[in-house]
């Protein structure tokens, strides 16, 4: 057990170096910076141009989109020149777990996005005085949101590809319907048979509900719901990105 | 017990499709041993080491490290590993101190360790008074021993290095290869994958010729120079001025003549009927002779030999150290 324990440490620890690493090599640079605080601001104007819409709810639609696009896009820029300077092979052949490897990359663009994340509320807070309802809550949707958000963007990454547009074109014709069915436009009750279907499949869904409940004090579903689906499917991304490399392992693409 | 064999190979296949790239390979690399891996380009040396370093999955075959079944324990086999690949893979917006802890972070080494083998191989490398300096502002040859440097903060017992001075200047690639000496000196197993087989000569106890996916041959370099003595050379230069369009392929026992300037390798199984012949030229045609020597030959002729080339007719030209200019071959 003492071993199995140690073992799991050091997983976690060898993680967390991937993490730093990527935050100081890919992360902490200009343009990076400057997307991270130049997205939600244009949101912000985008959606205070629509008026009638209170504050509060503004607010939670600013948050999903950030956390949905600054968690979802970095992983797979960063995994694709990784594998195109060599350097994913060094971490490939260090004596970690594949899913060590991927969950340290998860793991950096939770920690982007968290930040980024946290500067709507602070801005509704400090200037709109918005009373936010259920504040641990808040804190748990953001860090699941932005888990099963970046595990996304691994898995995005995890095809073999070298060419960025290779993956980012799939990755958009992917996230952005996924805004239109998850209830951020259109309500999920107006929404067609088959896209509510596909809405339930959705962690936008599941996200934006609950920063609903957690800032407004109401969601379309059971709170429970939410916070049980998204880390459910952040294991899904996961286990498809693992297997995925696996595959590109066996049949030895040089990805 | 520790296993003899620092790297077992058997019966090692990938294919790629229906295209074998490595096509039933098996060898073994002795502990303590620096191994060297020749073959010309495609002929399936990348796609071996990437077996042997996990990164690539064999389509069947077994591959065991220090005793250790790759397949069944990728993890342990890599604490076992320190990989040089043939492009330096180091993290230039970091510092070479920054690149070295985190290679060692990733080996689970502690803070301590860390920052003393650190200091040790910044020394040792000659990286010193650039530690803390971005790595995109150092030269290649320091990039170079940085991913080497990399490659040991684990002290690991297997040292793989894919063409490792490929693309260094003179002085790097000798410093790089005082310093793989050195590591083999001092226990650590080397295995060298290179298409410069002087490399190979001058570093390695055993070689490894590769050729289509297969093993063509297995043995030290002399060996395998031995394995192919009917084939030497005489070697003569001419004293003086440039000697004109002469040839002595036309001499008896001359199979092949390669002219640069006014030296002139004459090939032959016999360079005791050649030598008095060459002699007899010179003072027949009024030439000083500069030197006389027989030559054996070559690793890069047991090379050429195994992977297609003619004797006498593409050594020089594989060799690539002298000008191809001015330079005449003729088979006699």
């Amino acid at each position: 057990m003492t071993r199995r324990w140690e073992n799991g440490l050091a997983a976690l620890s060898q993680a967390w170096a991937v993490a730093a690493k990527d935050m100081r090599v890919y992360y902490l640079n200009p343009p990076m910076l400057m997307f991270g605080l130049i997205l939600p601001v244009l949101l912000f104007f985008s959606f205070a141009l629509r008026r009638g819409m209170p504050v509060e709810t503004g607010i939670v639609h600013l948050m999903a989109m950030t956390l949905f696009f600054t968690a979802s896009t970095a992983g797979p820029v960063v995994l694709i020149l990784e594998r195109r300077i060599g350097t994913f092979d060094r971490l490939l052949t260090a004596p970690m777990s594949l899913r060590t490897l991927l969950f340290g990359k998860t793991l950096v663009g939770v920690i982007f996005a968290v930040a980024v994340a946290t500067l709507p509320p602070l801005v509704g807070l400090a200037v709109f005085r918005v009373r936010v309802a259920h504040a641990p809550m808040l804190a748990l949707t953001v860090i699941l949101s932005a888990l099963t958000f970046s595990a996304m963007g691994v898995l995005f990454g995890c095809f073999p590809a070298q060419s960025l547009g290779n993956v980012m074109m799939p990755a958009s014709l992917i996230r952005w319907p996924l805004l239109f069915v998850s209830g951020l436009f259109i309500p999920l009750e107006a929404l067609p048979v088959w896209a509510r279907a596909i809405s339930f499949l959705s962690p936008l869904t599941y996200s934006f509900d609950a920063l609903s409940w957690s800032l407004q004090g109401g969601g379309k579903q059971p709170v429970f719901l939410d916070v049980v689906m998204l880390p459910a499917i952040m294991v899904v991304f996961l286990a498809a990105a693992v297997r995925l490399h696996q595959r590109t392992r066996r049949l030895g693409y040089q990805a | 017990m520790k296993a003899t064999n620092a790297v077992e190979v058997i019966d090692l296949t990938r294919y790629y499709g229906s295209l074998p790239a490595v096509d039933c390979v098996s060898f073994r690399v002795r502990r303590g041993e620096m191994f060297g891996f020749l073959g010309p380009n495609g002929a399936g040396k990348t796609t071996t080491i990437r077996m042997l370093t996990t990164l690539l999955e064999p389509t069947s075959g077994t591959i065991r490290i220090d005793g250790l079944d790759v397949a069944g324990h990728p993890v342990e086999v890599r604490t076992h590993l320190g990989v040089v690949p043939e492009a330096s893979n180091v993290y230039t917006e970091l510092s070479a101190t920054e690149n070295l802890h985190f290679s060692g972070q990733l080996y689970r080494m502690d803070r301590a360790r860390r920052r003393r083998r650190a200091s040790e191989l910044l020394d040792r490398f000659g990286l010193a008074s650039r530690a803390h300096v971005k790595v995109a502002e150092l030269s290649k040859g320091m990039r170079r021993r940085l991913t080497v440097a990399m490659a040991l903060m684990h002290e690991p017992t297997l040292l793989f290095l894919d063409e490792p001075i490929s693309g260094l200047d003179v002085e790097s690639a000798r410093a790089l290869k005082e310093m793989v000496r050195e590591l083999n000196e001092r226990g650590a197993t080397i295995f060298l994958t290179t298409h410069q087989i002087e490399v190979a000569n001058e570093l390695c106890q055993r070689v490894a010729i590769i050729h289509k996916g297969r093993i063509a041959t297995v043995g030290t370099p002399e060996t395998l120079k031995s394995s192919i003595d009917s084939v030497q050379a005489v070697e003569v230069v001419f004293a003086g001025e440039r000697v004109g369009d002469i040839s002595l392929a036309g001499l008896s026992h001359v199979t092949g003549e390669v002219v640069t300037g006014n030296r002139f390798r004459l090939f032959t199984d016999s360079p005791g009927e050649v030598i008095p012949q060459v002699v007899d030229f010179a003072r027949r045609s009024r030439l000083r002779l500069g030197s006389l020597n027989t030559l054996g030959p070559s690793l890069e002729d047991v090379f050429v030999r195994i992977t297609g080339g003619e004797l006498g007719k593409g050594s020089d030209a594989a060799r690539g150290s002298a000008d191809p200019e001015g330079k005449r071959r003729r088979q006699a």
